[in-house]
C-alpha cells in the first residue's frame, strides 16, 4: 500500500541524487539475470563513465546552484538543457543571498529529519518476526477520534438517530407516497381458456442478478384443447421429470439465454414441440409406463368419518357402555364377576384346609404335570 | 572397601586400563576377568561368577543371574470354576423347550375339552377352550406349539375361540363337503395371533382325524442351513433335503399315527429301499424311512399315496408358517453358483403347487394354510403385493362394489418375482386384527381365574387393557396384562 508516509519516503529519496543518472545506473543494474548461480559482481574498475556515475550518485548538493554547476560539467547533456541549466544558473545567483542561505538551511533541516524515514529498515537477528518494528505505513486520518470533547452526544447516538431518520422517512413513504400506486392497480383477471401457459419471470428491481434472467413455464396437458388421452399421457411422458402427478402439472425452466425474453421464447417454441410431437401418432410410447419416481405423493390423511362424533354415534355407544355395564352388573348379581386376588387367595384357603383336614398324611411331591 | 583402585577406575573409564585386580585371582588370570567386568564400576570385581547362576544363564534364563524381584510370588494358582459346561445341543434344546402346563396356576373350574364340532361352532366363539390331552401331543409332535407363546403360565393348555377361527374352520369344513381344497394365507400384524390361527386349524384336523403336514418354520427349508442335493432326472433340476423330510415324515408319523394305521397304500413301491407291497397301511410306509438317504423318495410315496384319486383317503391339512421364507430366492447355491429359488426346492414346490392350486388334488378335499410373519420375514415385494390385491378384490367382491383400489405393480420396481405371483394368484386371505371386547372379556377371565392376572375383571379393566393393546391385539393384551407384575 502506497501510503502517504511511503510517498513521501520516495519522493525524498532521489531528490539528493542525479535523476537522470540514476536511471541509467538503475537500468544497468536491472539488466542483470534475475536468477544467476554466479555471484554477483560490481562493474570493474577500470569502467570510468561508471566510476564516475557512482561518485556522482553518492553527491549531496546542499542548494540548486551547486547542482547546477555540477550538472553544466557533464559534457553529453544536449545543448537546449544547457541553455536551460545556464539561464537557472544565472537565477540562483541573482538571489539575495540570505534567501540563498535560507534556502540551504531548510534543505538542510528536511535532509537531517527525514534521515530516519529514507533509511532502511533493518531487522534484529534476534527478534521474532520482527515484532519490534513500528509500522510506519500505518496513519490513520481520524486523529483524536475516540477523545470525547463533551460537547456532543457520542457516535452511536449519532448511529441511533440516523436510524431513526431513517425509519421515519420510510414512514413518510408508507404513509403520503404508497397509497398513490393504488391509482395504478389493475383488476385482476383470470386466466381464459386459451391463455394455457403461465410464465413467472423473477426481478430484482433493476439490479443485476445472475437469476433475473430466468424463466418458468407451468401447464396443464388438460388445458389443451387439442389433445386426447392418449396424447396427453404422452405429454407427461415426454415430460419426464417436470411432470408433477399430484397436480397434473408441468413445469419447465430455462435460463440458457443472456436475456427474459429469449428463454421465453424458447420455452414457448418448446411448449409448441412437444405439443407436436404428443400428437405424432408414429409411436405413442405405449410401452413406457408413466414415470412417477422422481415425485413423493404425500399421503393424505382424512379424518376417518366413522370417528366423527354425531349424535347417532354418541347414543350408540351410550347404548354399549349401558350394554357392558349391565353385563358386570349381572356378574356381580348372579357371583360369576371374576377377581383374579380372591380366587388366589380362595385356592391357598383350600389347600390349607384339605392339608388341616388330613394331617397325618405323608406329604408327598405332587406328580409333575409338566410336559 | 579399596579406596584407591575404585578412584583408578574412575579416571578412565575403560576395559583396557588394569583396574580393581583382585588379589584372590592369580595373575595369569587377570587380563580374562578384566575383559568380564564391567568397565565402570566404583565395587571391586567378583572373581568368579556363581555357579548356579552360570547354569542358569546357559539354560537360557535370566543372563543376569543373581537375586531377582519376584512378585506374586506366593500367589495361589486360580482355578476357575466355571461348573458344567453345556453339552451340545443342551442350550439349544433349552431355548427350544415349551412347557404346557403349570402346577402352580389354579385349574379353571369351566374350563371345557374341544369337541370334534367345537371350532366349527359361531356359539362356542368368545369362549376359552382346552386343548384334550390326545391332541396336545399331537400339535407337540407337529411342533405347532412356540417357545414365544405363553403355554406354560396355566394349568392346562387352552384356546380362545375367536370369530375368525370359526370362520376360517367353517371355510375348511365347506371345502371338504365340496372334496375341494381350501387355499388360504393367515394375515396380519404382528403378534395378532397368527401361528396361533394355525394351530387352532391343526387343532380342529385332529380332533377330525384329518392329515396334518405342519412345517413349523419355513426358514428351516430356505436359509440353506440343512442339506440338500439335485434330485435326478428332472429339469429344471430340483433339490430334495433329506435330512429336513426324514424329521418331517417322524413328525407327520408320530402325529397322524392313528389314521394313517387306519389308511392303506393303494399301489406297490418297488422304489423303496424296503418293498411296500399294495394294501399295506401307510404308517409303515413311513417307517420305511430310516435314515436321511432315501427319505425323499418315501416322502414322495407318502405323497402320492396321499393323493391318490378315487382313493378313500381323510381330508389333509397342509400348514407353513413364515411364508415369506418360501416366496423368495432360497440361500443356496447350485454346482453354477447361481441362487436356487425356493420354489425349485422340492418340498417348498410341493406346497407352492398346492397353494396355488395347481399341484396335487386331495382326494377328500382339504386345506392349505400359510401364515405370514412379521417379526422375521425377509423382504418379498411380491407376496406383500399379492396379498394385498387378493385382499382387495375379497373386499371389493363381499360389498359387491369396486371401492377399495386393487394396489397395482410399480412399473419400475425391479424386485417383483412371477413365480411367486402366480402361485398367490387366486388364494384367499384372512387377515387377522385385534380380538373385540367380549373375547378380550372372555380371555382375561380366564388369565384371572387361572390366578395370573390380580384384578377384578370387569368393563373398565377390560377397557383399558383392550386400548392399551392397540384394539385388543391379542399378543400386546398379554403383554399389558399377563407378562406385566404391575397390574
Amino acid at each position: 500500500m502506497a501510503s502517504h508516509a511511503n510517498l513521501l519516503r520516495l519522493c525524498l529519496r532521489p531528490s539528493k541524487r542525479l535523476p537522470n543518472l540514476r536511471a541509467a545506473a538503475v537500468q544497468q543494474h536491472a539488466l542483470r539475470r534475475s536468477l544467476s548461480t554466479t555471484q554477483w559482481r560490481s562493474a570493474a574498475a577500470g569502467d570510468a563513465g561508471n566510476k564516475e556515475a557512482q561518485d556522482e550518485f553518492d553527491q549531496v548538493f546542499s542548494n540548486p546552484g551547486q547542482f547546477l554547476q555540477n550538472f553544466l560539467r557533464d559534457e553529453k547533456i544536449s545543448d537546449e538543457e544547457r541553455k536551460i541549466a545556464t539561464a537557472a544558473l544565472a537565477d540562483w545567483k541573482k538571489t539575495p543571498r540570505h534567501k540563498q542561505a535560507q534556502f540551504e538551511d531548510l534543505a538542510q533541516k528536511l535532509t537531517d529529519q527525514s534521515a530516519p524515514l529514507r533509511r532502511a529498515y533493518q531487522p534484529k537477528k534476534d527478534s521474532f518476526w520482527n515484532a519490534e518494528e513500528t509500522d510506519t505505513d500505518l496513519i490513520t486520518g481520524e486523529v483524536g477520534e475516540d477523545d470525547f470533547e463533551e460537547d456532543d452526544i457520542m457516535a452511536l447516538g449519532h448511529a441511533k438517530l440516523e436510524e431513526h431518520r431513517e425509519f421515519r422517512e420510510y414512514a413518510r413513504i408508507a404513509v403520503w407516497e404508497m397509497p398513490l400506486l393504488s391509482k395504478l392497480a389493475k383488476p385482476f383477471q383470470p386466466p381464459t381458456a386459451d391463455e394455457v401457459l403461465r410464465f413467472r419471470y423473477t426481478t430484482y428491481m433493476g439490479e443485476f442478478h445472475p437469476a433475473d434472467r430466468k424463466v418458468v413455464v407451468e401447464f396443464s396437458p388438460q388445458d389443451f384443447p387439442g389433445l386426447n388421452e392418449a396424447q396427453q399421457l404422452k405429454l407427461k411422458k415426454l415430460a419426464g421429470s417436470r411432470y408433477n402427478p399430484e397436480k397434473d402439472i408441468i413445469k419447465i425452466s430455462c435460463e440458457r439465454f443472456e436475456h427474459q425474453a429469449q428463454n421465453k421464447r424458447y420455452l414457448g417454441d418448446l411448449v409448441d414441440q412437444m405439443i407436436t410431437t404428443a400428437k405424432d401418432p408414429t409411436d405413442m410410447f405405449e410401452d413406457i409406463p408413466l414415470d412417477t419416481r422422481h415425485h413423493k405423493f404425500k399421503p393424505q390423511i382424512k379424518f376417518p368419518k366413522e370417528w366423527y362424533m354425531t349424535e347417532e354415534r354418541k347414543k350408540e355407544l351410550e347404548a354399549q357402555r349401558k350394554q357392558a355395564l349391565l353385563l358386570d352388573e349381572a356378574k356381580r348379581t348372579d357371583g360369576s364377576m371374576i377377581n383374579g386376588a380372591d380366587t388366589i387367595q380362595q385356592a391357598l384357603l383350600t389347600a390349607k384346609k384339605a392339608e388341616a383336614a388330613a394331617p397325618s398324611l405323608v406329604r408327598v411331591r405332587p406328580m409333575r404335570g409338566r410336559r | 572397601m579399596s579406596a584407591p583402585n575404585c578412584l583408578r577406575c574412575l579416571v578412565r573409564p575403560s576395559a583396557g586400563i588394569p583396574v580393581s585386580a583382585p588379589r584372590t585371582v592369580s595373575p595369569l588370570v587377570t587380563p580374562f576377568v578384566l575383559a568380564r567386568t564391567a568397565p565402570f564400576s566404583t565395587t571391586a570385581a567378583n572373581a568368579r561368577p556363581k555357579k548356579e547362576a552360570q547354569g542358569k544363564s546357559d539354560g537360557g534364563g535370566s543372563s543376569r543371574g543373581g537375586k531377582k524381584l519376584q512378585l506374586g510370588k506366593f500367589k495361589k494358582e486360580k482355578v476357575a470354576d466355571r461348573g458344567r459346561t453345556p453339552l451340545p445341543g443342551e442350550r439349544k434344546a433349552y431355548r427350544k423347550r415349551i412347557t404346557l402346563s403349570n402346577d402352580n396356576a389354579i385349574p379353571v373350574p369351566w374350563l371345557t375339552d374341544l369337541g370334534p364340532a367345537d371350532l366349527a361352532d359361531p356359539r362356542s366363539s368368545g369362549k376359552v377352550m382346552a386343548l384334550p390331552e390326545e391332541v396336545q401331543d399331537q400339535l407337540r409332535a407337529s411342533e405347532a406349539f412356540k417357545a414365544t407363546q405363553c403355554w406354560g403360565m396355566f394349568r392346562k393348555p387352552a384356546v380362545l375361540v375367536r370369530k375368525e377361527t370359526t370362520d376360517l374352520v367353517n371355510r375348511m369344513e365347506d371345502a371338504v363337503d365340496k372334496k375341494e381344497t381350501l387355499r388360504l394365507v393367515v394375515t396380519g400384524d404382528k403378534v395378532t395371533g397368527k401361528s396361533m390361527m394355525l394351530l387352532q386349524a391343526m387343532t380342529h384336523a385332529y380332533l377330525n382325524n384329518w392329515i396334518v403336514i405342519h412345517v413349523p418354520e419355513a426358514q428351516e427349508l430356505t436359509t440353506a442351513c440343512t442339506d440338500y442335493a439335485p434330485i435326478p432326472n428332472t429339469d429344471p433340476v430340483q433339490y430334495m433335503q433329506n435330512v429336513y423330510v426324514l424329521k418331517l415324515i417322524q413328525a407327520i408319523k408320530r402325529a397322524n399315527e392313528k389314521v394313517l394305521a387306519k389308511t392303506y397304500t393303494m399301489t406297490a413301491h418297488p422304489e423303496l429301499p424296503q418293498n411296500m407291497p399294495a394294501n399295506s397301511s401307510l404308517l409303515a410306509l413311513a417307517n420305511v424311512a430310516k435314515e436321511a438317504e432315501g427319505a425323499w423318495a418315501v416322502f414322495q410315496a407318502l405323497w402320492t399315496e396321499l393323493t391318490a384319486q378315487g382313493a378313500n383317503r381323510p381330508p389333509i391339512l397342509l400348514t407353513l408358517d413364515g411364508l415369506a421364507h418360501v416366496m423368495k430366492v432360497s440361500d443356496y447355491r447350485a454346482p453354477s453358483f447361481d441362487l436356487i429359488h425356493s420354489h425349485d426346492l422340492a418340498l417348498v414346490r410341493l406346497f407352492s403347487d398346492v397353494l396355488a392350486g395347481g399341484g396335487a388334488k386331495f382326494p377328500s378335499g382339504g386345506a392349505v394354510l400359510a401364515a405370514t410373519s412379521r417379526s422375521n420375514a425377509p423382504r418379498a415385494a411380491s407376496m406383500e403385493l399379492a396379498l394385498a390385491q387378493r385382499e382387495a378384490e375379497q373386499s371389493n367382491k363381499e360389498k359387491e362394489k369396486t371401492d377399495v383400489e386393487v394396489p397395482k405393480k410399480d412399473p419400475f420396481f425391479r424386485g417383483y418375482d412371477d413365480r411367486v405371483e402366480a402361485v398367490l394368484r387366486s388364494v384367499q386371505v384372512l387377515r387377522l386384527k385385534g380380538i373385540d371386547k367380549l373375547e378380550a372379556r372372555a380371555l382375561m377371565e380366564y388369565w384371572a381365574a387361572s390366578g395370573m392376572l390380580r384384578a377384578m375383571v370387569d368393563e373398565k379393566t377390560v377397557t383399558e387393557k383392550w386400548t392399551l393393546a392397540g384394539s385388543g391385539v391379542l399378543g400386546e393384551m398379554e403383554r399389558a396384562a399377563l407378562l406385566t407384575m404391575r397390574v
